[in-house]
Order: structure tokens, then sequence, then C-alpha cells
């Protein structure tokens, strides 16, 4: 399968009390500072929207984005072009690029004490559905990519997976494990 | 491996997927270098595969203009437009009718290719943001296989036909224009005799004069349904008005005939596309719409040639061939007819019914108006949204210029369980057409030519507005909010209550957004008439002003006297006084607030800020000279509105030439006030050599003022003064813009100096 429009998204610990327009300064400052190795180009705001994609940071590379889809409030990064390595690989290059971005926002001077990414859940999502329909043939065919890298993320501690049962919506699992994980630490496991 | 043409060569029609494929080998011959940038940027235009901004590479971050280092750096998709830019793409939604199956490929391309957001536009479309321009061609295919094309949706064509989004099931109608909007859309699109305009070509259908869907007075080309009878037979047929327009300039439509029969209305908008292209300017983009050939024409001799041409064209079978199949075409409910069972009772529920539903003329259906904030829903949304058509109405579903979507024939019965579907999906809001209801244009946040976020300054009005909607007074509530980020009108402000338009101005040596404020437009009469603006006051003013002016009016007003009438009798002199209370900006140590707009923290020049902390109480001459402009020119408007018109055109000229002069001064100190030397040293030393000309509407503005020069034999009436009223306020905006672009000009030319080594042996 020649997938390479992958995303994830780290879901927050619920209860957050940042409002999502203070995401947007923070992006353009991460505009400003060449905060990230990628080319990022502009903020959008879509705070208007129930339940939508929230504040986006728009790369040239993929999209990063405080995202609020299923009232579930999250950091998600997908890719949207090609990716280098096999699937696992290009999931962790997603992962990496969510997970410090996770990073800079628990940092965050303004955001900071008042957001955190427990680790524990996570949602990996094709977002192709000409390669990757949301069908048990394209979990077959993932399946095997997606158990490499979750077991270099959660090194080796159990995990349950549940797949998006909607046909219409795209390919999609979420990923539960027991236990927390620091960002930094999984950050670490991808980054090696 | 697979690929969408592969897949979906057997549902695509063969002649759309010929289009697309021919699309596809012209991005690769712009990739190896074989297509001129031009000619592919037209060419992409019309597949609707826009501009954003941005896509030159530069963008300034709130600390300095930065270079924007894209992969294909060398390669470019029109002049200055790089190719791995984010794109828009627009794809036409004729009379805004879409299926669930379109609903459900519109949510799944906005996912995949743009940000996960649809966004409907005030002409019906639907527009996707941030998209790459080699994903378009397999975006068309998707689109093309369920009966979309984006062809023509962009460029110097015929775009999006419009068309009252209740038509067929409003009580004030004719008939239903459905029909009629497709047939044109179908005969129009791709004809050889729409391919040769000097700009775009609107076409609005309505199916009443009074209401406002259909915007027809707004239009290029406007039809309004009329039935006529004679001798006891009730004929069909349509008032056709054309040249309106918004833009810059604002054109009512003229009444080109008061009733074209049915089978006519055809061979009509081929004539009228015929004199267009043949007779419209082609060289100057600004005088290029064929508002401006109608007015230099005049209403009766346009129509005289129309005529002309009309009488030699070929006959065309495609001229009357959707009328055989008219008495065939009926909207068939998905449900039987209901009424609502009594005893519902919730107050959410009827708080949104109050607003969102309207009772169709077919006993028990009613239309539901889906609120989306400022036109966009989530691909999710969308989705569902297509799963609750398909259950409650079928393919009865259309967007609106209003920027949001309608449910169609929904079952009386059923609008209950409908509101809980839509809560359940987030798209319950109340307040369709109100005053929380904000229309905006995408302005800075995504289009090339915006000035002032009007996107940020909606969502800060839907915000505030909306938590205290539920106390508004009713007279209040009613009122429409509409909002351009520049004063191409894409927002519609000129047609608003209440709208607004995004500039700038420079304040201590800092450029700080403004909204220029445009009150008492007509939504109603299918935009029947114009607001005039009344000053500009700082963006962040814009939520105080709204409050202020809504309350002097509650005050004020006499008896049930609308708002539109009320600002007539008051008077722009009393709400400039409004304007000005607010005008005021604090200095940038006081307060930076007003040094960035809403919803983006960007300071827009703080690398002038140095030179304007330092510089800030001095004062130059064009700062006189401009306010002296401004006031002549709110002198202009204040006699229009007493009908003195030839007084208003004189001294809106005056305006224009006070501004001018103002410029002129920079560099020659002793102008004098001689209209004739003014004009000539504006000429020579701001226009000839290209310092006045604006970057996107090049050397229009100035053009209003040589027009006006060289006009000595004026007919002095009411339209005449109103255009050159609209066209003064532009000029003198466009001297602000160039008196800005002088600064920052200067001023980089002193950092240069300040910046270069110290020379040796000095």
């Amino acid at each position: 399968m020649d997938l390479h429009k992958v995303g994830i998204k780290f879901l927050a610990e619920e209860g957050s009390t940042v409002e999502l327009i203070e995401f947007i300064p923070v992006f353009h400052r991460w505009i400003q500072n060449g905060a990230l190795d990628l080319l990022l180009i502009d903020a959008a705001d879509y705070s208007h929207v129930h339940a939508g994609p929230g504040i986006v940071l728009v790369a040239h590379e993929g999209n990063f984005s405080v995202d609020e889809t299923g009232h579930r409030r999250g950091l998600v990064y997908y890719s949207k072009h090609q990716l280098p390595g096999d699937m696992t690989n290009r999931l962790a290059t997603v992962s990496k690029h969510a997970l410090t971005a996770c990073r800079m926002l628990e940092e965050d001077g303004v955001i900071k004490g008042r957001l955190s990414f427990p680790g524990n859940e996570i949602q990996i999502f094709a977002n192709d559905r000409l390669q990757a329909p949301n069908t048990d043939e394209t979990w077959a065919a993932l399946e095997p990519s997606v158990k490499d890298f979750l077991t270099k993320l959660y090194d080796g501690s159990e995990y349950s997976i549940e797949k998006e049962p909607d046909p219409k919506e795209r390919f999609q699992i979420t990923v539960k494990t027991e236990k927390p994980v620091p960002v930094a630490t999984l950050l670490e496991r991808v980054s090696t | 491996m697979t690929t969408w043409k592969a897949q979906l060569a057997d549902r695509m029609p063969a002649a759309l997927g010929e289009e697309i494929d021919v699309f596809e080998s012209q991005i690769q011959l712009k990739h190896q270098g074989k297509v001129d940038d031009k000619l592919f940027a037209e060419t992409r235009l019309r597949r609707g595969v826009y501009g954003q901004r941005y896509d030159n590479g530069q963008r300034h971050d709130g600390v300095e203009q930065r270079t924007l280092d894209f992969p294909s750096a060398d390669k470019t998709k029109g002049p200055e437009t790089m190719w791995d830019a984010p794109g828009m793409q627009r794809i036409k939604i004729p009379f805004g009718g879409m299926t669930p199956e379109q609903m459900d490929v519109l949510a799944d391309l906005a996912e995949e290719y743009s940000d996960a957001i649809s966004h409907v536009t005030t002409r019906q479309d639907i527009q996707l943001h941030y998209v790459h321009i080699d994903d378009t061609p397999d975006l068309m295919r998707r689109l093309a296989a369920v009966g979309i094309t984006t062809r023509e949706a962009c460029g110097n064509s015929v775009r999006n036909v419009t068309a009252c989004p209740i038509a067929g099931v409003c009580h004030e109608e004719s008939f239903d224009v459905t029909p009629y909007a497709r047939a044109c859309m179908q005969f129009l699109l791709g004809h050889p005799d729409v391919q040769d305009f000097g700009r775009k070509f609107k076409v609005a259908f309505s199916g009443c004069k009074h209401n406002a869907c259909g915007l027809t007075n707004m239009h290029d080309l406007g039809y309004i349904a009329r039935v006529k009878e004679t001798n006891g037979e009730i004929k069909r047929g349509f008032e056709m008005v054309v040249g309106g327009g918004l833009g810059a300039v604002p054109y009512d439509a003229k009444v080109f005939d008061e009733f074209v029969p049915e089978e006519e209305i055809l061979p009509m908008a081929q004539a009228i596309s015929r004199i267009f292209a043949r007779h419209g300017e082609k060289r100057n983009r600004g005088r290029a719409r064929i508002k401006f050939l109608v007015d230099k024409l005049g209403i009766d001799k346009f129509r005289e040639m129309v005529l002309e041409e009309r009488k030699v064209m070929p006959h065309d079978d495609a001229w009357t061939d959707y009328l055989k199949e008219l008495p065939d075409y009926n909207e068939k409910p998905l449900k039987n007819a209901g009424s609502m069972n009594a005893g519902v009772s919730d107050a959410e529920f009827e708080t949104w019914r109050a607003t969102n539903v309207y009772r169709q003329k077919q006993d028990g259906y009613a239309v539901a108006t889906v609120t989306l904030p400022m036109g966009d829903i989530t691909s999710w949304q969308f989705r569902q949204l297509a799963d609750i058509a398909r259950r409650f109405v079928g393919d009865s579903v259309r967007t609106t210029v209003e920027q949001n979507i309608v449910l169609r024939w929904v079952s009386e019965s059923d609008l209950p369980a409908l509101y809980e579907e839509l809560k359940r999906i987030d798209l319950h809001e109340p307040g369709a057409g109100t005053i929380v209801d904000v229309t905006a244009c995408p302005g800075t946040d995504t289009c090339k030519l915006g000035i002032a976020s009007s996107r940020g300054l909606a969502s800060e009005l839907r915000e505030r507005l909306g938590s205290k909607y539920l106390n508004l007074d009713t007279a209040i509530k009613g009122l429409h909010i509409k909002i351009s980020g520049c004063f191409n009108s894409c927002g519609q402000h000129h047609l608003a209550d209440l709208g607004f338009y995004g500039v700038s101005r420079k304040v201590g040596g800092t450029t700080v957004p403004h909204f220029r404020v445009v009150l008492g437009g007509q939504w109603s009469e299918n935009a029947g008439s114009y607001g005039l603006t009344i000053g500009a006051i700082p963006s962040k003013r814009v939520p105080d002003f709204i409050d202020q002016v809504t309350e002097k009016y509650l005050q004020e007003r006499e008896n049930n006297e609308r708002f539109q009438s009320y600002i007539q009798r008051v008077g722009k002199k009393e709400l400039k006084k409004l304007v000005d209370k607010l005008a005021t900006v604090p200095p940038y140590d006081i307060d930076r607030s007003y040094y960035s707009d809403w919803r983006d923290p960007r300071e827009f020049t703080v690398s002038d800020i140095g030179t304007g902390e330092c510089a800030g109480e001095v004062v130059s001459m064009i700062d006189f000279d401009l306010q002296a402009a401004e006031r002549e020119y709110f002198d202009a408007q204040l006699e229009f509105d007493d009908g003195a018109f030839q007084k208003a055109d004189e001294r809106a000229y005056k305006a224009m030439l006070q501004a001018a002069k103002g410029l002129v001064r920079l560099e020659f100190q002793d102008i004098k006030d001689d209209p004739n030397q003014i004009v000539n040293e504006f000429k020579k030393r701001f226009y000839d050599t290209g310092i006045f000309k604006d970057k996107y509407a090049g050397g229009k503005f100035a053009e209003y003022l040589f027009n006006r020069h060289e006009d000595t034999d004026r007919t002095f009436n009411r339209d005449n003064a109103r255009h050159l009223i609209e066209e003064t306020q532009l000029f003198i905006e466009a001297v602000h813009a160039c008196n800005l672009k002088l600064q920052e000009q200067q001023a980089a030319v002193v950092n240069d100096i300040r910046k270069r080594p110290a020379a040796t042996g000095a």
C-alpha cells in the first residue's frame, strides 16, 4: 500500500481551560521563530466551528491542529506529501512532528499547566480514500506496520485498538493504553 | 497503483473526464516549463483553481517580511505565484442545489485535500482552501463523478448561476425558477460566445421582485420570474435586468425588458454575451464588467445593440429544448406532509424554529435553514448532514447567499426530530438571517486582496451578539451585518444594514487595521439599494460602534421605523459624529491591541514601530490634505442625500483633487489649487511612474480622477453623482495606500542606510 497521507492525533487530557483562540498567537509565534523543522505557512482559525479542526497551523509538508473533532481535544498532525521510508517509518515521522508540537504546547509560557497530553490515547488515520478506504482490507494491509509502530511507541506495553466503524468516515483506529506515558518519553521512542 | 482516474472512469461524463485530462496535461506541461505563466494562470482560473494569500512566497510574520522557501521554488503557476503555495479551489454549485451524494464527496475532498472545512460562499459556491495544485485533477474527477464541474468557476467567464434557495416552495414567487437557472447554467457553460469576456459575468434568478433571495439587482444579468395573461392564456417569462454589480463601485442593474418570454431568455443571454464580448473593455480590468458598458452606452443603446444581435444569431435548438422537459420538472418530497404535534414546547427548539424554519406554500412542509458559522462546515458535519438529508428530504438541499444550507420539503411533523439530529452534529444554531448570522468574505485569512480581517471581525461579532441575542430588541435582531476584507465587496457590505469593509490607516507611523462603515443598504427587493459609506473606524472599535448605533436607533426611532428609514432620516452627518467619536487610535505604547487585527496577533508593521514611535507626533501635510479630502467627500454625500446631485458631484471631484494634491505636495511643495496643474502633476509624478498603481487594481483608481477631470461636458444626475462619490472614496483610499507605500519605502531606505557599515576614511 503506497500510503503517504497519514496522520495521528494525541488526545489531550479532558478539562483543559485553554480557550481555542489562545492557540492562535502560539502558532503565529512558532512561525515567527521557525520553531518546527517544517515550512510553516500560516495559522487558520476555525474556533467558530463546533467540534472541528479548531486552530490549524498550516505547513507545506502537513498540517498541525489543536483539533476538537468528536468533542475531544487533541493535537493532530497529518502529512500532505510524500514521506520517506516504509509505513512504520512514516507513522513514526508524523508522530514525531505531532509529539514535538505537544511538548512545545505543554511547555509554552502561556499554556503551561493548563494543557497536557497523557499519551495513552491516540488516533491514527489514513487521509486518502483511494489508497486506504475504511475497509477490513485496508486494516489487513496496514495492521503489521501499525503494530510495529505501536510496539515502538509503547515499548511493548499492552494496548487496545478500536476501528472507526462508519464506512463513510476515513480509515481510523483509536489506540488506548492503560497508563499515561509522558510526551518526552514517547518522543524519544519514535525518534530513535 | 490504482488511480482516481481509473477508478472513476465509468462514472464521469466523458466530456468532463476529457476536460480534466487536458487540464492535467497542462499541469504537466507547466511543470516542464512549456506554458507561459499568464496563460497557465487563466487556464487554472477557468477551472476554479485560485491563488491564495502568500502565494507569492512572501509573508509578513509580524516581525518582518519573510520568504517561504517552497521546495519547488523555481516553479510558478502564474505570475509571482509559487507552485507549491496552497491555493483555493472554488466549486460551482448551480443555484446552490446539492444531493446527499455530492455532499459526501465535497466533505471527503475538504478532508483529504484541504483542512476539513468546506466554505459556503456568498454566491452559493463551495470553496476549499489550502489546496495543492497537484491534487486538483483528482479532486475534479471525484466531483465530476457526482455531476459537479469546477469549469468556469473563476476567470473571465460566466460564474455560478445563482437562484433563490426557496424557489419552488416560496409563497410569493411567480413560479419555480430552478429549471430555468439550470438550463441557463448548462447553456452558457463552455459556450463559445462567453469565452472572450474582459471580465467575469454573474447571472442570478429570482422568483419574485420583493424578497432578497436572488439579489438580481447586483448581478450582471438578472432574471425575475413574471407571468402575463394574454387572451386568457397564462404565459411565463422574466423581467430581465442587466449591468448591476457590487465590486468597488456598486451599480444598480437596469431593466432591459419587463417581460421576456421563457423561450427567449437563453437567446437573450447569448446576445448579451456577444455584445459584452465584442464591446466590453478588455485592457482595463477595472472598467471591464458589463456594468461599465451598459453605463457607457446607456441602457437604450445597449438594448438596441442586443436586439439587433439577437436578430442575426443562428438558431440553436438548445434555446428551447429544456422547455419540453419543464412539465415533468417536479421536486418530489421524500416524506408525506405532516403537522407539528401539539405539545412540543422545548424552548430551544422554538427559538430555532422562529428564525430557521420557513413554512412552504405546500401545506405541511417547511424549509429548515442550517446556520453555518461564517459559511463553514466540517467534513464530519457535512457527511452527517448528508445522511440527515437522506432521512428527511432526499435531494432537496441548497446553499444560500447568506452562507447557510437549507433543507427543503421537510415534513412539518419531522421538525422536532430534525432539530434533534442537527443538535447532535452541532448545527442547530438559531438566528438564521438575523444580526448574529454575520456574512464575511475570506478577507486576510486567505484572500490575496484582503486588507483587514473580515472573518476575525465576524467571529468576534458573532460571539458578542450571540451571547446577548435573546435579549436583543426584535428590531435589532432582524438587522444584517456583512463584512468584506477590502473594497471589492465579496462580503456584500453594500447590501447590509450594517456593512463594513477593510481599509488601513497610518497612525503615528504604524499601520492600524480599520473598517469603513457602510450604513443603510437594502437586502430586500433583490438588493434594492446600496448603502453609502460614513467613515472609517479602527477594527477594534467596530463592536462598540454596532452597540452604539443600534442603541441610538432604539432610542431615536419613531414608532416602528425601520433601520434603513431611520438612517435616511437621521442622515449621515449625525451618524458621522458617532464614527468620529470612535475613530481615535491610542498611541502604540498605551494600547497595542489596536495595532493588530481580530484573531491575528501579528502587528502589521513591527519593523516600522521604531520609526513610528519616534515620529509619533509628527503629522505631515498630506495627513491634513487627506483629512480635508475626507471632509469634502463626506459633504458630497450630504449634498447627494439632499438631492443636490450637481453639488455632490462637484464636491466629490474636489475631494479627489484635494487628495491628489496631497500626494503631489510630497514632491512639489508649491502646487497650486488649479485642477489642471494638480491632475497633470499627479499624472506625471505618480501615475506615469507607476507609483500610484495598486498591485491588483492597477491604475483604475487614478483613472476615476482623470475621467472626471476630462468630463467637461458632464451630465449631472443621480446615477453619475452616486458613482463618482463611490469612486472618490476609493480614490482617497488609494491615496492613503500610496502614501503608506511611500512611507514604508522611505523607512526601508533609512534602515538600509543605518545597516550599512560606516564609511572608512571619512
